[in-house]
């Protein structure tokens, strides 16, 4: 088993190693320059393209996604937990029960929501998927068999 | 601890737990050794506990008195050349002190991810071994394995991975093996694209099979479009068509638009929840929806927004649906952010017509931090037997920061709806984040 770990290993080091000489970029910032805090506009800091992910904008939620192709721009504010908090594998608490402190944040299922989820899975049941498609389902299985 | 079923089903030949204690073993390894190259390491965990007390959300439930105990450890080794390898990691633990909250456990667990990164200094070239959540176009998948990016010349970027995917399934058996990667081309001034695809196997049979265009447009200053479209080459139909576009004019001005186009046969196609699938006809698989949306949101000053928003949904099969209100906000982060919203829901059935309204304030007072939150939902009808018309939830929270390391508190919750009477809820919260540095010679900065 461990021979077989190692072999794609050593493959992709080797074409990490060939495209290393190829292209020229300096990685993005690991750790931002800036401490920021709460949401923020990136535009009060920013002309580049970072301007754009206004953290405060009604639409950043619904944007994030396509920005989070580029991750090592996310990663140099947010560790992974920070995603897992709302994208979960098998949670047990709601992201807005766990943040209670911060009712400014657009966690989802804010209030009593298994009463609310039968409006908005009505409504669009294919936002859920991208949370409760192939995870974080356990719980649905308790009232839809 | 971790009983069994908290895992993914390993694929034959790749037992989870070795591959993971492996790259643990591994990754402690690699981060002990080469101390010569190493110019700082930093290594923060932050412990959170939760007390959860009341009752469950089900009218024949039992007291749920539940702990939980959250842990997130992050481990990084910079090197000198600006290379840097991590080690990071975050799952929970469940405890039940009363009766059992679920799966008739009274414990569980769950790695929610834990992976080694090396990330070089040159290229934004990452390579990722682990469990580890995966971006890239169509795939936003959780699994353990191998990843990998990097630049390459004249703007082009490639990204590829591999590995079982995690993914809970209590109702139907998934999917053990899926690859897939994305490539892109990027003009950092003006946009990223990107055409990405997915396959995975469920043994040896096919079982997902996507491919994708996204697209990061942001060609002069104030405007931004992103989207993405998706392909279903096994039910062989486009899946979603998902696009937003945004306009600032002014810093103060901001003016939105969005479309998302769902086709349920190849959207919902092989999920492992029913509550989503074909199966228990909640889902038709013969709908199409489109939604179409925008907004305006306005900031006469740095603190305060006004916005205002509107979504119409319309569908092949159900009944139409709109969707419209405004919201005020004040946020000055550090002492008080507070808003009010209302909404209408206009649609086809009688649970679809009601009116929301919405109130929240967080103000920090010393060290304390107070937050409160109402929420009301007013139906126009009845929708259940116990003439109910409305849906209240209030909530108030608590916390106090001891240190920088340490801060505890406390929320309340207070529901009363169609389902419930009147339901009260309570949390109580204990974190503790730890950070240490240790710099190697001439390393200070
Ligand atoms: C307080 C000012 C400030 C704010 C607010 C701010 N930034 Fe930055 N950011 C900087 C500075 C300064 C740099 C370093 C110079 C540079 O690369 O532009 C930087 C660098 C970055 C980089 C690294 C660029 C690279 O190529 O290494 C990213 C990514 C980034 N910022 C994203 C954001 C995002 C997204 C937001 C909003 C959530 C944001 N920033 C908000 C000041 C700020
Ligand atoms: C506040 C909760 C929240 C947090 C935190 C969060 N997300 Fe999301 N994410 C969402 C929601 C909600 C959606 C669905 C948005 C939509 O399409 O309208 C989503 C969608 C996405 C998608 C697109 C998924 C798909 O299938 O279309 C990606 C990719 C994504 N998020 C990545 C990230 C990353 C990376 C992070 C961490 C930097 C993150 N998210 C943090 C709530 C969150
Ligand atoms: C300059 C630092 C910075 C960068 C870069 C950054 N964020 Fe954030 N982000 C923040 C801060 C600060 C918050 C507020 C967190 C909080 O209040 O706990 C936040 C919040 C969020 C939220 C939650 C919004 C809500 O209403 O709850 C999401 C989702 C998110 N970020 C996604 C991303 C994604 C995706 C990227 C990369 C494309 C990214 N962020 C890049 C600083 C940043
Ligand atoms: C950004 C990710 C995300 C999206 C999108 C999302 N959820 Fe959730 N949802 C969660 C998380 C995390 C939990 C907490 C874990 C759990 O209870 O399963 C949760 C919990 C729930 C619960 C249990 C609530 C309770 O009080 O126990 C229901 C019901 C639910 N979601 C339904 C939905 C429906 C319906 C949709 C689509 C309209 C949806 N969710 C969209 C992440 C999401
Ligand atoms: C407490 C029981 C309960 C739980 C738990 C629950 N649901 Fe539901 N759900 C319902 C009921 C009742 C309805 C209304 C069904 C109807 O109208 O036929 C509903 C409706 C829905 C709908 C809308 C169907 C439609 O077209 O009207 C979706 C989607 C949905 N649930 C998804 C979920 C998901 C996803 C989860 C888990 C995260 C979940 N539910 C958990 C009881 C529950």
């Amino acid at each position: 088993m461990k021979r077989n770990n190692l072999i794609p290993m050593v493959v992709l080091g080797l074409v990490v190693q060939l495209l290393y000489a190829c292209a020229g970029t300096t990685s993005i910032a690991r750790v931002h320059p800036e401490p920021v805090q709460g949401l923020v506009d990136c535009a009060q800091c920013h002309t580049d393209r970072w301007a754009n992910l206004n953290h405060r904008a009604p639409d950043f939620l619904a944007k994030h996604g396509v920005w989070g192709g580029t991750r090592a721009a996310c990663a140099s504010c947010h560790q992974e937990s920070f995603c897992a908090d709302c994208h979960a594998h098998k949670d047990d608490l709601k992201p807005s029960d766990k943040y209670k402190d911060a009712p400014e944040r657009a966690l989802p299922h804010r209030g009593d929501y298994l009463n609310q989820h039968k409006i908005d899975g009505r409504i669009d049941p294919a936002s859920c998927l991208k949370c409760h498609g192939r995870q974080n389902n356990e719980g649905c299985k308790r009232c839809h068999r | 601890m971790k009983s069994h079923d908290s895992w993914s089903p390993p694929p034959a030949g790749f037992p989870t737990l070795f591959r993971l204690v492996g790259g643990v073993t591994a990754a402690c390894a690699l981060l002990v050794a080469a101390p010569a190259l190493a110019e700082t390491t930093l290594v923060s965990a932050t412990s959170t506990t939760l007390f959860r007390i009341g009752h469950g959300d089900f009218q024949d439930s039992k007291n749920i008195d539940t702990a939980y105990e959250y842990l997130r450890l992050s481990v990084s080794r910079s090197f000198k050349d600006g290379d840097s390898l991590s080690l990071l990691a975050g799952g929970w633990l469940r405890g039940d002190l009363a009766d059992k909250s679920a799966n008739d456990r009274f414990t569980d667990a769950d790695l929610q991810y834990g992976y080694l990164s090396y990330q070089r200094g040159r290229n934004n070239q990452v390579l990722n071994a682990g469990r580890q959540l995966v971006t890239e176009g169509v795939a936003t998948e959780r699994m353990d394995g191998l990843y990998l990016r990097s630049d390459l010349p004249a703007g082009f970027g490639a990204a590829l991975f591999l590995g079982s995917p995690v993914v809970t399934e209590p109702n139907f058996k998934a999917d053990n093996l899926v690859f897939g990667g994305r490539f892109t081309h990027t003009q950092a001034n003006y946009y990223t694209l990107g055409v990405s695809a997915l396959k995975s196997y469920q043994d040896s049979t096919r079982y997902r099979e996507e491919e994708g265009i996204d697209l990061w447009l942001h060609p002069v200053r104030g405007v931004d479009v992103t989207g993405r479209s998706s392909y279903n080459s096994i039910t062989e139909g486009w899946m979603e068509h998902s696009y937003r576009a945004s306009y600032t004019p002014l810093t103060q001005l901001r003016l939105f638009a969005n479309l998302d186009s769902i086709n349920y046969r190849d959207y919902f196609f092989r999920v492992t929840t029913s509550a989503l699938s074909f199966t228990n006809r909640l889902i038709d698989p013969n709908e199409k929806m489109l939604a179409l949306g925008g907004g305006a949101s306005f900031a006469p000053t740095d603190s305060l927004t006004v916005s205002a928003d509107y979504r119409h949904y319309d569908y092949d099969i159900a009944g139409a649906a709109d969707y419209y209100g405004g919201k005020l906000g004040f946020a000055n982060p550090k002492y008080l952010s507070c808003g009010v919203a209302v909404h209408r829901m206009d649609g086809a059935a009688d649970r679809l017509r009601y009116l929301e309204y919405r109130a929240y304030a967080a103000k920090s007072i010393g060290k304390a931090d107070l937050a409160l939150d109402l929420i009301d939902v007013r139906y126009d009808s009845t929708l259940a037997t116990n003439q109910v018309k409305d849906a209240f939830t209030a909530s108030a929270a608590v916390t106090y920061r001891w240190s920088d390391q340490l801060s505890f508190g406390g929320d309340l919750d207070y529901s009363h709806n169609p389902d419930f009477d009147n339901e009260v809820r309570g949390l109580l919260k204990l974190s503790y984040a730890f950070e240490a540095k240790r710099a190697a010679e001439g390393g200070a900065k």
